[in-house]
């Protein structure tokens, strides 16, 4: 039997995927997307093999390019650049982890914003502050395309967001108090947690702490959107114990299942987004 | 329970005085005086209060100001053009284009313009991505002012619950943004949201920006919690035909008896606003020399 309740990552990815697939068939962008791993990190490839058929199944043209590990900051930073230039580069993928003599933020940073596919460029996350959202990091954006998928609307509703990340819990935030919601931040130095989660329409768990979230945390009829990805010895596990927080809330994103489908669909919608402005600014003829 | 009235007047002119030792420092042992740009185009009459203001005040630190006024029909194409040769000038280390600019400009592009090293009133999408990021950047000065007090009333504010009643991006994201960084668990309340009073209730440190007077009521605070209050509305002075009063977000005189500490409006939050212009401006001079910067005077 089906549980409504479970709210599964499927069925919003194949519709994500399906309205880029239409727009590249309409606009017929021409240029890739380029992944970059620096160094031999064989825990990333899994993520560029989801990505690299994602976009296969869309029709967008996927490069995989893995750099030497010994190349410097600079030399990276050139490398970069010289994609930016390139109108044969749709948009850029650093993959994490990096090797240690590498500074990723400031490479994120030296990816023009308009090809920043990833949505971590300092001005993208300053966009996200100012309300233009369309260019986000793919996990908040996965959770909050999740959340409109309950049909919920967040006006005047209390969300409750437990870890504040820089790429999932500040942004998630930003972007559901731009809807109207009343947004609380919570962390480890938070005095209550469930104080602050039982009265929340809305949680949105990402710290990595397996199943830090029970029943007696949530509100009755709350949608729970669960980012955690741990490692156990029962395999991959949320930060939600989903099974037993299913008998309080109203939904309950899967790990797997829930969140990390979607991520992966957005990247490619923001490769879309991309391609629209870089038209928009003249770049692409 | 009388609050502890918090003198904004009192710690700008300390901050103040920080900024022109270090100035006189730079200057001294460098031989670097830190200059500050600002840009008026048109002829607003607050506009040019401000400017005013903040040109005596940048020349006392001993900073040097230059000014730079356009008419108000100036095209974007010109002020783009100054803002470039400003953005190009070494002895200028930060640029203020004071808004409103006429209709006819977009402040988004305007502040867009200006290199994001130089931007001291922090308001380029950089600069608010690079807050949002947690990484160095320069801060918008009002929640920088805010940060500031905070800092000096309450020391270490991990684990406070604070509640942002405002949610501009001049103001309250920022502000949200510092107090995350400082370890409170942040709750941003704003005009959609329901049961404001007690949100409110929950917070030890509450700070209100929403530019309605006197909306915060007494019972709304938290028994000895700290209020700043940034909110200013001018209204007729009751008693004084012809003369204006002006009145913060907070009902002083009821949250003052429930509070621990209170910023007083005016004299509160005001004063800070120009002194972190001078801070920030200080920061970009430092940071473009590559020497240290000054310490408690950035987020």
């Amino acid at each position: 039997m089906t549980d409504h309740r479970l709210l599964k990552g499927g069925p919003v990815r194949a519709s994500i995927l399906e309205d880029v697939a239409a727009y590249i068939v309409d606009q017929k962008p021409t240029g890739r997307l380029v992944s970059i791993m620096i160094g031999d990190t064989p825990e990333v490839a899994v993520y560029i093999r989801n990505q690299a058929k994602a976009a296969a199944r869309v029709g967008l043209g996927f490069e995989e390019q893995t750099w030497p590990a010994d190349l410097t900051q600079d030399q990276c930073k050139a490398r970069i650049q010289v994609m930016n230039d390139d109108p044969t580069v749709l948009g850029i993928i650093l993959q994490r982890p990096v090797p240690d003599h590498i500074n990723v933020r400031s490479l994120q940073s030296a990816i023009h914003p308009l090809k920043d596919v990833e949505g971590m460029n300092p001005a993208s996350i300053g966009n996200i502050v100012y309300n233009d959202v369309a260019l986000a990091p793919c996990t908040a954006s996965a959770a909050v395309e999740l959340i409109h998928a309950t049909g919920l609307t967040m006006e005047g509703l209390e969300v409750v967001i437990i870890g504040h990340s820089e790429i999932v819990g500040k942004p998630v935030a930003m972007m559901l108090m731009a809807e109207g919601a009343t947004v609380t931040v919570c962390h480890h130095m938070t005095r209550s947690v469930a104080m602050h989660s039982r009265r929340a329409d809305v949680v949105v768990v990402a710290v990595g702490k397996a199943h830090l979230i029970g029943p007696d945390m949530v509100k009755p009829g709350a949608a729970v959107i669960d980012i955690g990805i741990n490692q156990t010895d029962d395999g991959i596990v949320g930060d939600v114990d989903t099974d037993a927080v299913l008998d309080v809330a109203g939904w309950v994103t899967p790990v797997p299942g829930g969140v990390g489908p979607v991520t992966v669909a957005i990247l490619l919608r923001n490769a879309i987004t991309a391609h629209q402005r870089q038209l928009q600014a003249g770049w692409l003829a | 329970m009388t609050a502890t009235v918090i003198d904004g007047k009192e710690f700008a002119a300390r901050v103040r005085a920080q900024v022109a030792d270090h100035v006189a420092k730079l200057k001294a042992d460098h031989g670097i005086t830190a200059g500050l740009a600002v840009i008026l185009v048109g002829e607003d009459p607050a506009s040019e209060v401000y400017v005013a203001a903040k040109h005596r005040q940048t020349v006392e630190v001993g900073m040097a100001s230059f000014e730079h006024r356009m008419p108000a029909d100036v095209s974007e194409e010109d002020l783009f053009a100054l803002i470039d040769q400003l953005n190009a000038d070494p002895t200028v280390h930060g640029i203020l284009c004071q808004f409103p600019v006429p209709k006819h400009l977009n402040e988004r592009r305007v502040v867009a313009r200006i290199d994001p090293a130089k931007d001291v009133d922090g308001l380029s999408v950089v600069n608010a991505g690079l807050l949002a990021s947690g990484e160095k950047g320069l801060v918008s000065c009002t929640p920088l002012g805010c940060l500031m007090l905070l800092r000096d009333q309450l020391g270490n504010m991990s684990g406070k619950e604070a509640v942002v009643i405002g949610r501009s991006n001049l103001f309250g994201k920022p502000m949200a943004q510092l107090l995350l960084q400082e370890s409170c668990t942040v709750t941003i309340a704003h005009s959609r949201t329901k049961n404001l009073e007690e949100v409110c209730r929950r917070a030890d440190i509450l700070v209100a920006a929403v530019g309605r007077a006197e909306m915060v009521q007494g019972d709304w605070v938290k028994p000895g919690a700290t209020v700043i209050d940034v909110g200013i509305t001018r209204i007729p002075h009751p008693d004084k035909p012809g003369k204006t009063k002006l009145l913060g977000d907070v009902h002083y005189a009821s949250a003052a008896e429930v509070a621990n500490a209170i910023t007083p409006v005016p004299g509160g939050v005001g004063p800070m606003t120009i002194a972190c212009l001078l801070a920030n401006t200080l920061t970009a001079t430092c940071r473009a020399h590559g020497l240290e910067e000054p310490e408690g005077l950035t987020a």
